[in-house]
């Protein structure tokens, strides 16, 4: 059973992003006459049309067509009321009749079911508290790795980074078997006498594996604002009447904004699409909105794709919503930001 | 000179980096209003020395006494100096204004007073109406304005100057050389000012002092450290010179390039071994039958105010400042007046010598 074909939509719209492209690229040679350097930049140009620019197009087709390729709202009525398609498939006139008997369709089981806003809610809690604990540990890490009179310093930029090496799936189950019920903690644990602690599959170890996950990535963009600070402007500030302290929150901290705005966005963006960590120590007891559409394409069920999408693309407006804010704050984009 | 006078006096101060000796038994005053001078190449300490009176170093050794009291533990913001970077390190996120406030607003004084002050330095350093400007959009002249007026509004005792001038060109510097003397005579401060430009140092400074390797080689005013330099290697750092190897016969009487001169020293003994410096300026081409020696002129170059042509005479080479010129390869009279023949004790001249020719 094929799960899903796609419209006759979605190839029209590739044809005409390869036509555009082609008749672009064409334009081009034509008007320079002859190939110049941003000819070179054309296979990137392509990647991203084709990768990149073309699903994001099929994703917003998807989420506003039903399965036969028909314009429809429904999929985001979906996305505020998980029960919506359910209620529709039901034949009215039976629903009316259960209504008659005086049963309410919360009774049926048919009310607003709110799990996906409500996920959605939950997924950028759990995201907003990674990144601000990402950011109360990674600061200071940064700057004590940043510090010129710090001799470990780099030892230490090493010790980050030889991690991040290894699969991130293989470190979160490594986490997940530190965390198991047998697992390393709880071994000490009892040894101390605090007996077994129910670790694994909370709440607590799937933010524990976040932050675990995503530290790297609020540090180094920290660490390398801090590194190439010149080290002459904190000179400089103590020479004009400033404490260690007041050299921190008067010259360092307001000059490692960027870093700070580059280290949030990297953190945010992937812990709150995350779907794997919350699988794998959440034990689907946490479910966080990546859980939520990825269970939504892997469905087989025929209008799930279009529900999917509808989800996908609320992210991916919030998304640029907040990546839009932050940049207010790095206009010049100093933290080497992703956009 | 009585000992109250001195602002500043480093004590048989050393410094040690991981075992290599970057200063060694510095002992130097500095008086009120003075202007100071540390001259040297790159290497020779002249920095570190700054540093340690701002309070950026320790020293390993030896006392800093300002107005009579240790220092040498204090941290920069408890002493009564300011600093202007080489590479001005204005804070990027402040406008100019803000830049130039940054101590008073440190000190939380009122923001009235802070705004009449950073005004009035803002006029004294020639960028009235700049406040509001970033710091990255002005030029270096003006960053290095910036930079001054910020350590100056401050009012401190000393301003030490860590080569203020060296990024900027040629004529920006000059005209901000006359500049920084002016205003440091019309505000009354001691500066302390460190360069490797020995043309900077005679321009502008009461007193220079000359180092090398970590040590004090010669401390004096600009004429006395260019008419009378204490060896060699004073001799070729301050200006271009003739340097020789030659033997004191006896008192105002000695022998070099092949053949005895008359000079003015004395006391160095009889037969004795002596570097000879003779400025290129102070040697005169006269005509062949009159000049002490004669020589041929190898090459001549064009350099604006003068030529500076390469006279061989003999086993020895020199080198001659003149307005005139004279044609390569011509024979030409060498005359030097006796009180142009500087005598100092050998001071390893050979190295003096191969460190010039690698410059």
């Amino acid at each position: 059973m094929t799960s899903f074909q796609v419209p006759g939509w979605g190839y029209v719209l590739m044809a005409v992003g390869f036509a555009a492209f082609i008749a672009l690229l064409i334009a081009y040679i034509v008007v320079n006459r002859g190939f110049k350097r941003p000819v070179f930049a054309s296979p990137y140009v392509l990647w991203i049309i084709v990768f990149t620019v073309i699903p994001c197009l099929l994703v917003a087709y998807f989420s506003f067509t039903d399965p036969a390729g028909n314009f429809t709202l429904d999929n985001f009525k979906s996305f505020w009321d998980a029960n919506y398609n359910t209620r529709k498939g039901i034949d009215p006139a039976l629903l009316q009749q259960y209504q008659d008997m005086g049963l309410s369709l919360d009774d049926l089981g048919l009310g607003r079911n709110p799990i996906n806003i409500d996920t959605l809610v939950f997924s950028l809690w759990m995201a907003f508290l990674c990144t601000a604990i990402c950011l109360l540990l990674g600061y200071p890490a940064a700057h004590i790795m940043a510090d010129r009179e710090f001799r470990l310093g780099p030892t230490l930029v090493v010790l980050f980074v030889v991690p991040m090496w290894m699969n991130f799936l293989l470190r979160t189950i490594a986490l997940m078997s530190i965390m198991e019920d047998g697992g390393l903690i709880n071994t000490v644990l009892n040894w101390l006498g605090f007996g077994p602690a129910k670790l694994l599959n909370t709440t607590a170890a799937v933010q524990v594996g976040m932050v675990y996950n995503f530290l790297p990535f609020m540090v180094f963009p920290i660490y390398n604002v801090l590194n190439k600070m010149d080290y002459q402007l904190s000179e400089a500030a103590m020479d004009l009447g400033c404490n260690k302290w007041k050299i921190f929150y008067k010259v360092t901290l307001p000059l490692s904004i960027p870093g700070v705005v580059s280290g949030i966005t990297m953190v945010f963006m992937p812990a709150v699409t995350t779907f794997y960590i919350s699988r794998l120590l959440g034990g689907g007891k946490v479910q966080l909105f990546g859980d939520l559409i990825e269970a939504k394409f892997l469905s087989t069920s025929l209008n799930e794709w279009n529900v999917g999408s509808a989800l996908s693309l609320v992210m991916m407006v919030l998304i640029l919503l907040s990546l839009g804010l932050l940049q207010k704050a790095d206009p010049k984009g100093e933290g080497g930001g992703i956009i | 000179m009585v000992e109250n006078e001195h602002l500043i006096d480093l004590k048989h101060i050393c410094k040690n980096y991981d075992g290599v000796t970057v200063l060694d038994d510095i002992n130097l005053y500095i008086r009120k209003k003075e202007f100071v001078t540390l001259l040297g190449p790159s290497g020779c300490g002249k920095t570190t020395t700054l540093r340690i009176i701002g309070g950026f170093e320790t020293p390993t050794s030896g006392e800093v006494l300002f107005e009579g009291s240790e220092i040498s533990q204090l941290p920069p913001y408890k002493r009564r100096v300011n600093t202007v970077f080489q590479k001005y390190a204005l804070f990027p996120h402040l406008n100019v204004h803000d830049n130039i406030a940054f101590g008073l607003k440190i000190k939380k004084m009122a923001k009235g007073e802070i705004d009449k002050r950073v005004d009035a330095m803002l006029e004294l350093v020639n960028l009235k109406g700049y406040g509001k400007r970033r710091v990255d959009a002005l030029s270096g002249g003006q960053q290095q304005r910036v930079a001054i007026a910020r350590s100056l509004v401050n009012e401190p005792e000393v301003l030490l100057l860590d080569e203020p001038l060296g990024a900027l060109d040629l004529k920006l510097r000059k005209g901000m050389q006359l500049e920084l003397k002016r205003m440091q005579q019309h505000l009354g401060i001691t500066f302390l000012y460190v360069t490797h430009d020995q043309e900077e140092a005679l321009t502008m400074s009461d007193t220079i002092v000359v180092m090398r390797e970590g040590k004090i080689l010669q401390i004096g005013d600009p004429k006395h450290i260019y008419d009378e330099p204490a060896n060699a290697f004073v001799a070729d750092f301050i200006g271009e010179s003739n340097i020789l190897r030659g033997t004191m016969v006896r008192d105002e009487l000695v022998r070099f390039a092949g053949r005895e001169f008359p000079c003015v020293d004395f006391g160095f003994g009889e037969n004795v071994p002596v570097d000879v410096v003779v400025r290129p300026e102070d040697v005169m081409l006269v005509g062949e039958d009159v000049g002490q020696i004669v020589g041929t002129i190898r090459s001549v170059l064009f350099k604006g105010v003068h030529y500076e042509m390469m006279i061989d005479c003999g086993e020895t080479t020199f080198k001659v400042h003149s307005t005139t010129m004279q044609p390569q390869g011509s024979r030409v009279g060498l005359s030097i007046v006796p009180f142009n023949i500087h005598i100092m004790k050998p001071m390893a001249t050979a190295q003096a010598q191969e460190e010039a020719a690698a410059t």
